[in-house]
């Protein structure tokens, strides 16, 4: 069934000349065909779709997401991380290397590749810069790039050695893809499991502090000067990363960078009670850092906002804090944590502008556009909707999510893909 | 009052001061009974207790111990290196244990941080922690701040430094607590790599002299420097850490006042003090260890009544 008629939806789509306008779109065999003020249902057997504040954008796109496909399927599937994926709102995902065997082949991409084909969903993969995703030798990053491969990322093994990383840098500028470092300093972050600060204090936990964060990005900052190539940066979560950034960025540094939807809306203090769905990285940091990420996406200093959907198992997550695993899912639950931290601080097309329009435009991906005779990529929202989240008829196979039987304000209620 | 306002004691943090003035009274009176020829009250018969050491622990295992054998407890105890637990069993199987076993209270130690609270949540029991990782070790500091009470009456006002590695100590985070709920004053000393970056957030003044400290406290808690909790070098020899917080006789002598100087033990003699400060009339060492099994009634006699309610 590739028919639909939307009724009365808001387009949000700064690409299209129907931007902000309250239309019905008629969606025929996957093409759009009909832009209109009202259209009447016809022939066609159209789904009619409606709802109240019912809006249309451009299909989101989430650029980090662990699909633990393969070696971890016991966490979570291609297939059934696409459909937690189409639940909340997403026509793409881009997900990350370090699986077992790590991303860091032709044939690993080549899998990831033929066995999405069929999947309601662009899933691009993101292959390991380094061999297994060990920091030692470089993977054959042009091979992949071939191969489908739309970024480089060793996630969060990143490049700790600056040699390794100046030439990982240099080598794949020279096909135009880029390195995304998720900056922590290894011996900096030592054995913490959560943010240092007078939360961590209290709990007698080992913290990660600021300083790991901003010295590794502050060094790779440094060295994509240095050979003036890209750089993205991934999951910052300090005010100082967001100053790092912006001074980067003013001085001509060809860098952009995300941050994780929860460290917008959560502080370290949700950890009082030790609850391990909140054990994630970059940890939640304070409420002053939670401000100038939010700062930071207003003054454009944060291109784009993700999930880091990361899914874990029972055994890695109901344990002691300290050995419990990092991560939590967030999928399902993206834009109603989002709509929640940044709904009144960020107008909705700038919203759809960090998660669909910015995440393609970085890494040189067609965008989508809600135009005439275009192909339907769209993600059907309402920012009112009331709902209530729940791991058990969720969508991913893992549970390690804080946001269990939580009511949330914002709700994605369909997408419309005809790849 | 006479019931606290917790069902478990899972750190100091979440007591009131009623609830520590409950317990010291209460161990007033413990500490009255197990001074009598017949030691041994009845209160906690038919509840059984489990010990779970997770962690090597002597002394607060035997206190404990003690404790619930003056209350007529019936208990059953288990130890295990930390090595077995990196390796075995999970804290969750350890869980379902207990469940099986149907005790009525665990007093469990374990090395890793928020340990209770975790048993806490997935037992029906009621849980004692007898110290979680660096986070807490609730009866060592009502013990402690019950032995200063002892000693000098009213703890308003009182100040007390805590000395040595702040950073791994659970007995510190906890008796900042405790001292704080009381009303004593608090600063921390030690060498600046093991006093955690915040902690002056917690009200506490941070000092790392050791003799400008003791000339400011009424009561020097001297922790123990413990080695094996660190996985880096803090500090580069024992001998330099004697050299700038070692306590001995000569530095006690020197300052212009008699303080108490306490220790929760076991007492590396020689690198955080002195045999001869140890074992001083200034010393409440022995007091502290006799004060616990007062205090760890007080806190399994209080924590059951609310068992048979």
């Amino acid at each position: 069934m590739n028919n639909f008629i939307i009724k009365q939806a808001i387009i949000i789509d700064p690409n299209s000349k129907y931007h902000l306008q309250r239309k019905d779109i008629q969606i025929h065999q996957g093409v759009i065909e009909i832009i209109a003020d009202t259209i009447a249902p016809d022939s066609l057997q159209a789904e009619i779709i409606e709802g109240k504040d019912l809006h249309v954008s451009p299909g989101w796109m989430d650029l980090r997401v662990n699909l633990s496909d393969p070696g971890f399927e016991y966490k979570e599937t291609l297939e059934s991380g696409a459909q937690a994926a189409i639940h909340g709102g997403f026509t793409a995902v881009a997900c990350m290397g370090t699986t077992a065997p790590a991303l860091h082949s032709k044939s690993q991409i080549e899998y990831i590749i033929n066995k999405s084909k069929h999947l309601p969903i662009h899933i691009f993969p993101v292959g390991t810069v380094t061999v297994n995703a060990q920091g030692n030798d470089l993977a054959e990053l042009y091979d992949m790039a071939l191969s489908g491969a739309i970024a480089f990322s060793d996630y969060r093994n990143a490049l700790a050695n600056p040699d390794l990383l100046q030439r990982a840098l240099q080598y794949s500028s020279g096909f135009d893809k880029i390195i995304i470092q998720l900056p922590s300093d290894k011996k900096i972050a030592g054995s913490g499991s959560m943010n240092e600060g007078i939360v961590s204090t209290k709990l007698g936990l080992k913290g990660i502090p600021n300083l790991a964060e901003e010295l590794m990005l502050q060094r790779d900052l440094m060295i994509a000067a240095h050979h003036r190539t890209s750089i993205h940066i991934g999951g910052i979560s300090t005010a100082g990363s967001v100053e790092l950034i912006k001074a980067a960025k003013k001085a001509g540094v060809k860098v952009t960078c995300d941050v994780h939807v929860v460290n917008l809306a959560l502080t370290d203090e949700a950890l009082m009670d030790f609850d391990t769905n909140y054990k994630i990285m970059p940890p939640l940091r304070t409420e002053k850092d939670k401000k100038a990420l939010i700062e930071g996406l207003k003054d454009g200093t944060i291109d784009v906002i993700c999930s880091d959907h990361s899914p874990e198992d029972t055994e890695s997550k109901v344990k002691e804090f300290d050995t419990a695993a990092f991560g939590m899912i967030g999928l399902e639950t993206f834009y109603g944590i989002l709509n929640k931290a940044i709904g009144k601080e960020l107008s909705v097309d700038q919203i759809i502008e960090k998660i669909a329009i910015n995440p393609r435009k970085i890494f040189d991906i067609p965008i989508p556009t809600v135009n005439l005779n275009q192909k339907a990529e769209l993600t059907l929202f309402c920012p009112s909707e009331t709902w209530t989240y729940s791991t058990e008829n969720g969508f991913s196979k893992s549970k390690n999510s804080p946001f269990n039987k939580v009511k949330l304000t914002g709700k994605a209620v369909r997408t419309i893909l005809a790849k | 009052m006479s019931a606290l306002s917790v069902k478990h004691l899972l750190g100091i943090k979440e007591m009131n001061t009623q609830d520590i003035e409950l317990i010291f009274k209460t161990a007033d009176t413990f500490k009255e009974v197990i001074n009598r020829p017949i030691k041994k009250t009845p209160s906690l018969r038919d509840i059984t207790i489990a010990n779970l050491f997770f962690e090597n622990s002597t002394r607060t295992k035997l206190s404990f111990e003690l404790a619930e054998k003056r209350l007529s407890a019936d208990i059953l105890s288990f130890a295990a290196s930390s090595s077995s637990v990196s390796k075995g069993e999970t804290l969750i199987d350890t869980v379902n244990n207990i469940i099986a076993m149907k005790v009525d209270m665990v007093v469990m130690r374990h090395p890793y941080a928020g340990a209770a609270k975790f048993l806490s949540k997935h037992i029906d029991a009621t849980i004692v922690n007898a110290g979680d990782g660096a986070h807490e070790h609730p009866t060592q500091a009502l013990l402690d701040t019950f032995s200063i009470r002892e000693k000098l009456g009213d703890l308003k006002g009182c100040k007390v430094a805590i000395i040595g590695d702040i950073l791994h100590s659970r007995v510190a985070l906890s008796n900042i607590f405790c001292l704080q709920k009381v009303g004593a004053e608090v600063t921390v000393c030690g060498p600046p790599t093991l006093i955690p970056k915040y902690i002056h957030e917690l009200g506490v003044k941070v000092e790392t002299n050791l003799i400008k400290t003791l000339e400011w406290c009424d009561v020097a808690n001297m922790l123990r420097i413990q080695l094996e909790r660190q996985d880096i070098k803090y500090f580069p020899s024992i001998r330099e850490y004697v050299m700038l917080y070692g306590l001995n006789k000569e530095i006690l002598d020197k300052l212009r006042k008699q303080i108490i100087i306490m220790h929760p033990g076991p007492i590396n003699r020689g690198v955080e003090i002195t045999s001869d400060v140890a074992d001083s009339s200034q010393s409440l060492i022995l007091q502290q260890v006799e004060n616990g099994v007062a205090i760890r009634m007080a806190v399994l006699y209080l924590l059951a009544t609310h068992l048979k309610n």
